[in-house]
């Protein structure tokens, strides 16, 4: 019974597979991008979902991922793949160094200082030649729709089985104890110091991925788009809105508000704008486990109900 | 009995050498040496303040004693972080009762038996199956899939228990776990520390609810002010003129 929910991903996954033989253009620039932006969403699950820290700085990875693949394609001439793993070797080596000091923050302390890095990382990227200043870099050009698509499926996919894997092993046991309360999982034996750091890694190699791949295809990169803030924000919104902590529950909640987004952005793009902050105060109030609230047949409504959201929002 | 111990518990399983612990001027452990031989059930008693829950602290690794040093069958632990004293097989309740909210109380549990002594079960399967046995253990097997925030008092008192049985403890540092029960569930956790005594387990229990430290400990422990004022027999220590000064105040003449 527990299974069903992995069958029709199965399934899904297999139909998603065919789709650059049916899909437009557009159409495939739009599922390219949602899939790269579900990845991003769950990545950022392993760390805020499960370890309940809530990072404004995954987009230092991803910036960090994007660079690593435009420097070594536009600066050297080496193969996509050499410029993924040059990516993800910037990131990982950031997040273990990063990962030191920055969680031993809790809370809002930890949410400002990844924000600030953030923003700190883009200043700096864009004071070094080698990427570019903040021109940016023009990586070599290739129409190969198909090839995006089916690699950023495919990121997506072992992202996912990643999360399915910590949410059902003894390491996911450890993150849930630490988001519950990060003492009593220190008493009880869990070394917390070594889960969150191999959170923030796991949470980093897969927004690394997701932002060479995206480098690539877009073939154009300056700092401000790399280490964009409101990717960070899209991010946490969309795990939230889906279900933070669940393994289907960011999946979900990307696919729905890249839809709602992409329709909004075509027809009325001032309301695309407003779009994340309504969902994320609807979200907050209503249903603060995100979208396994309403599958889950948890309905109540009126002010108690409300009242307990926020309390468990912390808000 | 006691004489019998002493010669044959061989190496004690914890020792405190004048521990002491200050906070910015306050002397909250004030030079306190004792030992606890292995299967033992030592009583730690004394007025609101005297410093017992910071000793508890020390021992589990929240907090480091300024001066003197525990050792944990020999070993000196004070540079151990919380979790390696865990997998030692050093464990604790908390005065305030610390559930995993957000988890069923398998889960809590599990988290016990996948996390305790030697650093836990590595199976999922059997840390689960050991989880539901210590809540058998506990008597709290009906509620299993309850969220762990929606249980009472008692319960979440048991869940506690079986969180910390689950990890496989050497030594069980008990931090009033019977306040705010009635005197039936008082018999009842009475019941379950002689249980795990059984099973091995060296305990030492903090408690106001003197009946049961009466019942329950081999020995007696008793801190006031930081410092340790008496310690041994239940029954002679309990008389002891200091210790009854400490707990009620000076006979008027």
């Amino acid at each position: 019974m527990k299974s069903l929910p992995y069958v029709i991903a199965l399934v899904v996954v297999v139909l998603l597979v065919f789709v650059p033989w049916v899909a437009s253009d557009v159409m495939m620039q739009f599922a390219i991008d949602a899939l790269l932006l579900a990845v991003l969403a769950q990545a950022w699950n392993i760390l805020g979902g499960f370890t309940g820290y809530v990072s404004f700085g995954n987009s230092v990875f991803y910036g960090l991922g994007t660079y690593g693949t435009a420097i070594a394609m536009a600066q050297y001439q080496l193969p996509f793949w050499v410029g993924l793993v040059l990516g993800v070797i910037l990131a990982v080596v950031c997040a273990l160094l990063i990962g030191f000091p920055i969680l031993r923050l809790r809370g809002p302390y930890f949410a400002i200082a990844t924000l600030g890095l953030s923003a700190a990382m883009g200043a700096i990227v864009s004071n070094m030649p080698i990427a570019g200043s903040n021109i940016g870099l023009v990586l070599p050009l290739v129409r190969a729709d198909t090839m995006f698509y089916e690699l950023s499926l495919g990121l997506l996919v072992v992202c996912t089985l990643t999360v399915a894997w910590i949410s059902r092993s003894r390491f996911g046991m450890g993150l849930v104890a630490i988001r519950e309360d990060e003492d009593a999982a220190g008493t009880m034996g869990v070394n917390t110091t070594t889960f969150k750091i191999t959170a923030l890694v796991l949470s980093a190699f897969f927004t690394a991925l997701a932002g060479g791949i995206h480098a690539y295809w877009i073939s154009f990169i300056d700092p401000a788009s790399a280490f964009d803030p409101t990717l960070n924000v899209r991010m946490v919104i969309m795990a939230v809105f889906g279900g933070p902590g669940t393994v289907f529950g960011p999946l979900v909640g990307s696919f729905i508000l890249s839809t709602i987004y992409e329709y909004l952005a075509s027809s009325i793009s001032t309301a695309a704008a407003l779009l994340f902050g309504l969902v994320i105060v609807l979200a907050v109030i209503f249903m603060p486990r995100g979208l396994a609230n309403m599958v889950g047949g948890v309905r109540a409504h009126g002010p108690r109900f409300f009242l307990q959201n926020i309390r468990e929002n912390r808000l | 009995m006691n004489a019998a111990a002493d010669t044959a518990g061989g190496t004690p399983i914890l020792r405190a050498e004048s521990v002491t612990k200050r906070f910015s001027g306050l002397v909250s452990v004030d030079q306190v040496s004792f030992e606890m031989r292995k299967n033992e059930i030592l009583g730690l008693i004394g007025p609101n303040g005297a410093g017992k829950t910071t000793l508890v602290n020390m021992i589990s690794g929240t907090l480091r004693p300024n001066e003197g040093a525990l050792y944990f069958e020999g070993q000196p632990i004070d540079a151990l972080a919380p979790y390696k004293r865990a997998h030692l097989g050093i464990c604790r309740t908390f005065q305030v009762m610390k559930p995993f909210p957000g988890m069923s109380v398998l889960e809590n549990v599990t988290v016990g038996a996948l996390f305790g002594r030697d650093g836990g079960e590595t199976a999922m399967a059997k840390a689960r199956e050991s989880a539901r046995d210590w809540l058998d253990f506990t008597g709290l097997s009906h509620r299993i899939d309850a969220r762990a925030d929606s249980l009472g008092g008692p319960d979440r008192k048991r869940l506690e228990f079986a969180k910390a049985l689950a990890m496989g403890p050497k030594l069980l540092l008990l931090d009033e776990v019977m306040a705010g029960l009635n005197s039936v569930e008082v018999e009842e956790v009475i019941e379950l520390i002689k249980k795990m005594r059984e099973r091995g387990v060296t305990i030492l229990v903090i408690e106001h609810v003197i009946k049961a430290i009466r019942s329950l400990s081999d020995r007696v422990l008793v801190l006031h002010h930081g410092q340790k004022i008496a310690e041994g027999d239940p029954a002679a220590v309990l008389e002891d003129p200091q210790v009854v000064e400490a707990y009620l105040g000076r006979r008027r003449h």
